[in-house]
């Protein structure tokens, strides 16, 4: 009974071509353009020091995470990628006009803000990591706030600043070399972004089985097969598709694209893995619960997961630590901040304790989504079909 | 008793539009049961109703003597449902199509593949088992519709319109279908709007119109309450409407009238009303093109019953 459902279920979908487009080709399509808009990059600029002014106030001296990072980032060694003054305000807004340097960064109470003239590859590249290192010493931040409660020393913390400098994933060097970090992200959005999208797989699906959805649908509603057969058949049929999709991304980015995802590579897999079934069972709840057509129901996976990946700070950054910090409910519940937290932890963490929280997170949130389902769909009936 | 199907003050609403009202009857096991009437009368809502597909208002259903609900699977394992919309998936072939849907019924795979081809065979489309439905015409994809409802060989059987837009040909295969699976021991649920068809392949007609049963019965139980036994039909072109009034008059004549070139004149009783009605042409030398007799046809009964036409 499971045999043939899910042979079934894997022959229609893999037969509808729209649906193959957008879970298997479109990630592809995505990763090229990402691929080609960086390359060009590195292509028509070759990568000079960049000349930037920071603002010496008490919030800089207070944040040695952030005054630290730029200093590391100015030494003079092969990694170097700034020419950083600590300067006044004044002073910078001078620089700046004589075109001495492209930008000077500001700290305030809201975070760094980054003051410039125009905007080219540099300036993109700087606010890059600002963000990144800003992001970063949050974390740090609070990491070393507790740590201080247990009575650490100094020596410790800046023990531990130092190595989460080495292991950084800003340590951008050398444009031509493959392992330029801060190129990754939009490819783990992707992953994400390619996961979600996996609810697209889960409306149609369930779409089969509903008799007010389809007219097939109503001849399986009259059918003695359960619901949660056929829910759970279509979830392993549509998994295998989303399986294909993962390995495709992964495969042609790393060896058609040369982007390398480093010694994690096959933790980023698992999470898209388990990413893919959030995203399915995601697409089989908003499909069984809500009593809406197929169009508008995809529009609901297309648009949760564009808002889910923004909340999670897939566009800006802060947003994701705004967020978290008023309303951190928001990202609980939100599988794609679930993925890129799992994928940054792999990056900002020595260990992988927030990584195999947020696999849990997500393999939680699709068994009760599909639980869900399948109550709320065993004795539906409908008022009009 | 041995009723395969009960229902019982069936009341169904879509929003404040009552589609069925107070509607009870019973199927007896392995008779034809036809639901005739016009578009509209309720026969998919009623059908949709029995299945446990629709909620409705009140009235109870009984199926196989036991209370039809969503999850009762004992029953549904038993019924074989074929929809007046073609329900099969463009993306699989005939076989597969007939496969997919056996198989949530039947497990045993060789079993099922023997059904499969009982199946094929019933409804003519061995042929076609590997074409997909895009590549069939619609009379062959109804009968495709119909092999997909039935390859589990269920006891009771609803057909919702199942000869809607076919050819004749393929309306006479799956008309002898349907009598052949009604031989080999199922009970039908009919639907149809054609009257010839509900006469030519059904034991009892309930006869529906905007959502009520007008009338029950077998076709020629329902024929008497036409309350003519014959019509007198003849072409005529230019036909003097003053001589209506006096075949009004002729012994037996209940009604009479001229449309379209056409003279209609129903009898309530008698014998020879034909041979007597074209002595009375002849003795009046009005001329005709063809002149036949007619045994009173269901739409009579609709006729009769509600003040109009059963085709539409
Ligand atoms: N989903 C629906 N919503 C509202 N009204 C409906 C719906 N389906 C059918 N109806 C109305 O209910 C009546 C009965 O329809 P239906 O059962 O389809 O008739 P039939 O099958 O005899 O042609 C019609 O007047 C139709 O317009
Ligand atoms: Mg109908």
């Amino acid at each position: 009974m499971f045999k043939h459902n899910i042979i079934y279920s894997f022959k229609l979908l893999i037969k509808n071509k729209v649906l193959i487009f957008w879970t298997l080709f479109f990630p592809l399509i995505l990763a090229t353009f990402f691929h080609l808009a960086f390359s060009n990059i590195s292509d028509s600029e070759k990568l000079n020091i960049i000349d930037i002014a920071i603002i010496e106030n008490e919030l800089l001296d207070n944040n040695s995470y952030f005054k630290e990072s730029f200093v590391y980032l100015s030494s003079s060694n092969e990694n170097q990628l700034f020419d950083t003054i600590f300067t006044t305000e004044e002073d910078a807004k001078e620089l700046l006009t004589n075109n001495e340097i492209v930008g000077y960064i500001v700290l305030n109470g809201d975070g760094p803000s980054l003051v410039v003239k125009n905007s080219d590859i540099n300036t993109t590249i700087l606010k890059y990591v600002i963000e990144e290192i800003n992001q970063n010493s949050i974390i740090i931040n609070n990491t070393l706030e507790s740590s201080v409660n247990q009575n650490t020393t100094i020596n410790d913390i800046s023990n531990q600043i130092i190595s989460y400098l080495s292991s950084s994933n800003i340590s951008i060097t050398d444009q031509s070399s493959d392992n330029v970090d801060y190129m990754m992200l939009p490819f783990y959005s992707l992953v994400a972004m390619t996961a979600l999208y996996g609810g697209i797989l889960g409306v149609a699906m369930i779409n089969y089985f509903l008799a007010n959805m389809s007219s097939v649908g109503k001849r399986v509603s009259v059918s003695p097969t359960k619901k949660s057969i056929l829910i759970l058949s279509g979830v392993i049929a549509s998994y295998i598709i989303q399986l294909l999709g993962i390995s495709l991304l992964m495969f042609y980015t790393s060896v058609i694209l040369n982007i390398n995802y480093g010694s994690n590579v096959f933790l980023v897999f698992l999470l898209g893995l388990v990413g893919s079934l959030a995203g399915l069972s995601f697409g089989i709840a908003v499909s069984s619960l809500f009593k809406v057509n197929e169009d508008t129901k995809t529009g609901i996976i297309i648009s949760v997961t564009m808002l889910g990946c923004f909340l999670s700070g897939m566009m800006i950054s802060s947003l994701k630590y705004i967020i978290d910090k008023y309303i951190p409910i928001v990202n609980l519940f939100n599988p794609a901040s679930m993925i890129t937290d799992g994928l940054y932890s792999l990056y900002c963490y020595d260990n992988f304790n927030k990584y195999w929280f947020d696999i849990m997170s997500l393999l939680i949130f699709s068994l009760l989504l599909i639980l869900l389902s399948i109550t709320s769909l065993r004795r539906q009936k409908y008022d009009s079909i | 008793m041995n009723y395969v199907i009960e229902v019982e003050h069936l009341t169904k609403k879509y929003k404040s539009f009552k589609a069925i009202d107070d509607l009870s009857f019973k199927v007896k096991k392995g008779e034809i049961l036809g639901l005739l009437g016009p578009n509209g009368s309720g026969k998919s809502t009623t059908i949709n109703c029995l299945l446990a597909l629709l909620n409705f208002k009140q009235g109870h259903i009984k199926i196989f003597g036991k209370e039809m609900k969503q999850d009762a699977y004992d029953i549904k394992q038993d019924i074989g449902v074929v929809f007046q919309d073609v329900a099969v998936f463009d993306e699989l072939t005939v076989y597969e199509n007939i496969d997919y849907f056996g198989g949530l019924y039947i497990k045993d795979k060789n079993l099922r593949k023997t059904y499969i081809n009982e199946a094929l065979d019933l409804v003519s489309l061995k042929d076609f088992a590997k074409f997909y439905p895009k590549q069939l015409s619609g009379g062959l994809i109804r009968r495709l519709n119909i092999a997909c409802g039935i390859v589990h060989k269920p006891k009771l059987i609803f057909l919702d319109e199942p000869t809607v837009a076919v050819d004749p040909q393929s309306r006479n295969n799956i008309l002898n279908g349907i009598r052949k699976l009604r031989d080999d021991g199922a009970t039908i649920i009919y639907t149809t709007h054609y009257m010839e068809e509900a006469e030519m392949i059904c034991d009892n007609i309930v006869i529906l119109d905007k959502g009520n049963i007008i009338a029950e019965g077998s076709s020629d139980e329902l024929k008497k309450l036409a309350k003519i036994e014959e019509k007198v039909i003849v072409e005529i072109m230019n036909f003097d409407d003053k001589y209506l009034k006096m075949i009004g008059k002729l012994k037996n004549v209940v009604d009479v009238t001229y449309a379209s070139s056409i003279l209609t004149v129903k009898y309530n009783k008698g014998q020879n009303n034909l041979v007597t009605f074209i002595e009375y042409l002849k003795e009046n030398k009005i001329e005709y093109f063809k002149i036949y007799s007619e045994r009173p046809t269901l739409n009579d009964v609709f006729l009769e019953i509600t003040g109009k036409e059963l085709r539409d």
